[in-house]
């Protein structure tokens, strides 16, 4: 296995990381609420459009500044041996492409935003309870627990209740 | 109706999909690579979308304010955290505590910008949604 945390086994969750998949939970409503804004007044796959180009271009630089820093001390990291990615594993923009489509299109349905928020947490976690069970697409198997499903039921019901309460009537 | 249903639960599996074939790339490369190749990929897609089914210029463009634009800056670290994170919590750990998280700042959003949110059920929420992250780190 190439788990690159070689502090923790990976069945247990550093708490640091756990903290901080929340904390880039802010950085996503920051994002849709920017998104959110360019997709009111050009539509939402302008808005998609231009995220994904002024992102590749922000990625370039974040990329050219990395290797500007980096210049010189690259002893440690050519030890680490890495396997070469599939082609598939290039696709995963696709997939994300994809979803503004799918969003749109239920955002005007009957389904509504808040119904389109909350359902497509279901898929979130329907798929990812299928990935962790079975290790899909070449990423670490882990077996669920009894405290897993505890702390899924609880987000899951509370998210529901902010979705579709919360917010007062769409 | 269940057009729209299948809709928005199809975008959340897209969602963690693309996560996960993501998070496989960054193993490869580094989570920020991964971000890069998700971006320039996921543009290439959605210009051919925009060729086939139009849309992609509408004249409301412009009006957009400059600060809108940074949308795909945060994204491009939004999308490397994800990968950086789904290798070593899992993808419903990640699934679920990016969307508590936002949820939760969303809430907060909505106070900042003057949306009064519906206090009994976001406080609700937030209680559940902490009380599930506390759960997911004992083991």
């Amino acid at each position: 296995m190439s788990m690159p945390a070689p502090e923790e086994t990976p069945r247990r969750s550093n708490p640091l990381h756990l903290a901080l998949a929340f904390a880039s939970g802010g950085l996503l409503t920051l994002m849709a609420h920017f998104n959110g804004t360019l997709g009111f007044h050009g539509g939402p796959l302008f808005a998609s459009w231009t995220a994904h180009a002024t992102g590749t271009v922000a990625a370039l630089v974040f990329l050219a500044i990395l290797a500007l820093l980096s210049r010189g001390k690259r002893a440690g990291q050519s030890q680490e041996k890495k396997t070469r990615a599939p082609l598939w594993a290039y696709l995963g923009g696709v997939s994300g492409a994809l979803t503004v489509i799918l969003t749109s299109e239920s955002v005007n349905s009957p389904v509504a935003l808040s119904g389109t928020l909350a359902l497509g947490l279901a898929g979130q976690v329907a798929f990812s309870l299928v990935a962790d069970m079975f290790g899909l697409l070449g990423l670490s198997k882990r077996r669920l627990t009894l405290n897993d499903f505890g702390s899924v039921a609880l987000i899951a019901a509370g998210s529901a209740l902010i979705i579709l309460f919360g917010r007062g009537a769409p | 109706m269940i057009y729209g249903v299948l809709a928005a639960f199809g975008a959340g599996l897209l969602i963690s999909l693309s996560r996960q074939i993501n998070g496989r790339l960054s193993l490869s490369t580094s989570p920020l690579i991964a971000s890069f190749w998700n971006h320039i990929v996921g543009l290439a897609t959605l210009s051919l979308v925009g060729l086939i089914i139009g849309g992609l210029f509408s004249e409301g463009a412009s009006h957009a304010p400059l600060w809108a634009y940074l949308g795909g800056t945060l994204g491009v670290i939004f999308v490397a955290s994800g990968s950086w994170l789904i290798v070593r919590i899992g993808a419903t750990n990640t699934a679920l505590l990016v969307t508590g998280g936002q949820l939760v700042f969303g809430i907060v959003l909505d106070l900042i910008t003057g949306h009064k949110p519906v206090l009994w059920a976001s406080a609700l929420g937030v209680v559940f949604i902490l009380a599930g992250a506390a759960l997911a780190q004992r083991r």
